[in-house]
């Protein structure tokens, strides 16, 4: 929780280790995501590869989406928001 | 944070050590070399990563196989790491682990590639893909059934209808593992169900027919004994779930967004499972536990506390916690686990210990092995493998120091050392998480293990006394019994064949009904034997395939157990082939050795036994031996021969 909230006012440093979670879980060393990548601009980022997305972001922020969250999650924005939301 | 002050829950694997630093940091720094990188992950995975790391780590070995050159397999397999693949039945989603396990695997050096068949019944799956399967099967099958897949469900408190759905849910998962099996002539492994946290549950539950808690525990004891009865291993979910607690293991969350069946927080202890028990299938658990006296064994130092002054037993809640230890040691004596001690004291002070204090309840007899002085502990594990010939690999240390541990760990990496917490009434929760000693089947063998090691014990000091190795051999009064493969024996003969991995010329694996295959094969020549001397029954120590074509005999696969090395027995073996295979009018016998990481042992056996090289390959030599030219040898032993088979 301290290394989270270190981070609180920073949505670039989330935004950073999102793009790690993003390329260890899209399986992709190159990928760069911005707040503006929608789920719909990256082919490999499908409904199993979202819950991955989902665990590998809740495991390294140390938090827990809900339901809804999952299910409404479609940007990186979103992604990012809702990181901050609950830290 | 201190490697063990935290108490851990039992998914996070408490007993390996905690990673240090950042795992994304340690993958880009991998060396170049494929082989290199796999023994940096191999070396990474050792600590106790979650469950997204674990996939990450899978994930780059998948990349590097990928890529890797053909003939990769065997350069992997000379370095220790056994490339094996799994095929995963699951009717809800099971790829999200796939790359978990493959993490989870190289921690036990497997290169496993896994086959997910998900979201459907297995049965029209094996059904599509049977013929393919046969083609290229898979080593091992997971059926990896939930509650969700067999739907069990029955009106309550109706006796009748309850034994009627289970009866069927056994049929069905026992129908799946036969056509399973029988596509792939590989072991199958069965899941138990975990209750579920969401269903309705009264206490009363257990004793009411219909009820969640009665269908789901009266099935799992049902499948786990039915499928000892077929030969079929086990993963019990159940007690995984029992272990972390119901509520953590079952994930509501993941089952509505994804069709998870656990929670994903719970994938590193269930890959960890998995693998043991392919580990323990191949032959691969471990059987050695070596244990520090001070302050692990009992509390206190002995060399400054004396005997009276030790910790242990009633009296004391420290005392009880080291004692629990004992029990626990002496229990897993019991299941075929060889108990040594290695301590940095004065050896007649400690084993004054072991014979005069009144709390100790492991005693001097159930130690196979002592080596208490002031040398490393390193150099003491390694003298006791070598004295008991059995394999570094095998070992598990138990220290409470962590100083002591991280020494054992760096110059052994091959020992497990489980960490424990500070407080010893912790210990034996995370020892016995750790799964190390895992069976993957029971025989009366294994319960007379420790007895063979502490006879060998006394054998060596039998040898010392004389001096002389044939003087010796013939002082033991040795009597080899041999027989063709029966009912009896089966158990263990695939014991021997699944398990053994130093004395065997080929590697060849077969499954228990490939072995009952075998006794009605015409062609098929075999021998089963059992080693007797002033010592004991050293039990069945050897088997041997042969396979007869015309005037030639090929010896498919032979097998001895490393406790009867130095005996003289291959040589009585060979004896009793050449004149089985005379009768038959074979006139050449064949033999093939086909290298390993672990089989170096016999690189020379049919050398030894006379035989003349006929051909090289890749470092696979193939042997022939001329019926006629084979000389009666004259062997320290008596040899009982038995042709018909008993029946079974």
């Amino acid at each position: 929780m301290d290394h989270a909230s270190e981070n609180l006012a920073s949505s670039d440093a989330i935004l950073a280790r999102v793009q790690d979670i993003f390329r260890a879980e899209l399986d992709d060393d190159a990928l760069v995501v911005g707040l503006d990548t929608r789920q719909q601009d990256l082919k490999s980022w499908d409904s199993l590869a979202h819950i991955r997305l989902v665990s590998g972001i809740e495991s390294e922020f140390d938090i827990q989406f809900s339901l809804t969250e999952i299910e409404q999650i479609t940007t990186v924005k979103q992604f990012v928001d809702a990181i901050q939301a609950h830290c | 944070m201190s490697a063990s002050s935290a108490k851990l829950p039992p998914h996070d694997l408490p007993w390996l050590p905690r990673p240090a630093g950042h795992l994304r940091d340690q993958l880009s720094a991998l060396p170049g070399d494929p082989m290199q990188a796999l023994a940096s992950l191999q070396s990474l995975a050792q600590a106790g990563w979650g469950e997204a790391e674990l996939r990450s780590i899978g994930r780059k070995v998948r990349g590097i196989l990928k890529s890797a050159p053909a003939n990769f397999g065997s350069e992997a397999r000379a370095q220790g790491l056994v490339p094996i693949r799994l095929l995963i039945l699951s009717a809800s989603t099971a790829s999200h682990i796939a790359d978990a396990l493959i993490g989870t695997a190289i921690r036990f050096r497997f290169l496993l590639e896994v086959v997910v068949a998900e979201y459907e019944e297995p049965e029209p799956w094996l059904d599509r893909n049977g013929a393919a399967l046969k083609d290229n099967p898979p080593d091992l099958v997971l059926v990896a059934s939930d509650s969700r897949m067999l739907k069990l469900a029955s009106p309550l408190d109706d006796d009748a209808a309850a034994e009627q759905m289970i009866d069927a849910a056994i049929a069905r998962i026992s129908r799946i593992a036969e056509v399973a099996g029988r596509a792939t002539a590989r072991p199958v492994i069965l899941q138990t169900l975990a209750d579920d946290p969401d269903a309705t549950r009264f206490n009363m539950d257990m004793g009411l027919p219909g009820t969640p808690r009665f269908l789901i525990s009266d099935f799992n004891r049902r499948l786990a004994r039915r499928a000892r009865h077929d030969s079929r291993l086990v993963l019990d979910v159940n007690a995984l779930a029992n272990l972390v607690g119901l509520s953590a293991w079952s994930a509501g969350r993941y089952w509505y967004a994804a069709k998870y069946p656990f929670a994903t927080a719970m994938v590193p202890l269930y890959a960890d499972n998995i693998m043991r028990i392919i580990a323990a299938q191949m032959g691969r658990s471990r059987r050695v536990l070596v244990l520090d006296l001070d302050n692990t064994m009992w509390g206190g130092i002995v060399g400054d506390d004396g005997i009276e002054g030790l910790v242990l037993g009633s009296g004391s809640p420290l005392g009880e916690a080291h004692a629990a230890l004992q029990r626990m040691a002496l229990s897993l004596k019991q299941r075929g686990i060889i108990l040594c001690v290695s301590s940095k004291n004065d050896e007649t002070i400690a084993l004054d210990a072991f014979r005069n204090h009144p709390e100790m309840i492991l005693k001097e007899d159930d130690i196979v092995a002592f080596r208490v002085n002031w040398e490393d502990k390193a150099a003491n594990i390694k003298a006791i493998a070598d004295a008991i010939d059995l394999g570094l690999d095998s070992f598990v240390f138990l220290d409470d120091n962590p100083a002591e541990r991280k020494r054992v760990r760096d110059a052994l990496p091959s020992v497990a050392v489980p960490e424990l917490p500070e407080d010893p009434s912790d210990w034996l929760m995370v020892i016995q998480a750790a799964g190390y000693f895992e069976q993957a089947t029971f025989s009366r063998e294994d319960q007379l293990r420790p007895g063979f090691y502490k006879a060998n014990a006394l054998r060596a000091a039998q040898m010392e006394r004389i001096g002389n190795h044939d003087d010796y051999l013939r002082s033991l009064g040795m009597r080899l019994s041999i027989a063709p493969f029966d009912g009896p024996g089966r158990k263990r003969i695939a014991q021997l064949i699944s398990k053994s991995n130093q004395f065997n010329l080929t590697t060849r694996r077969y499954s228990e009904a490939e072995i009952t295959a075998l006794q009605s094969d015409p062609d098929a020549i075999t021998v089963q034997a059992r080693l007797e001397d002033i010592f004991g029954d050293n039990g069945m120590i050897s088997t041997v395939i042969c396979r007869r074509d015309g005037q030639r005999c090929d010896v498919d696969s032979w097998i001895m157990s490393c406790r009867v090395l130095g005996r003289r027995v291959e040589e009585a073996i060979l004896g009793h082939l050449v004149a089985q295979v005379r009768l038959l009018g074979v006139t050449e016998i064949i033999g093939r050795y086909i290298p390993t990481a672990r089989n170096e042992l016999v690189r020379d056996h049919y050398n030894r036994l006379g035989f003349a090289q006929i051909a090289a390959e890749n470092g696979e030599t193939v042997w022939r031996l001329a019926v006629d030219s084979y000389c009666e040898k004259d062997l320290p032993m008596t040899v009982d021969v038995r042709r018909v088979a008993e029946p079974a």
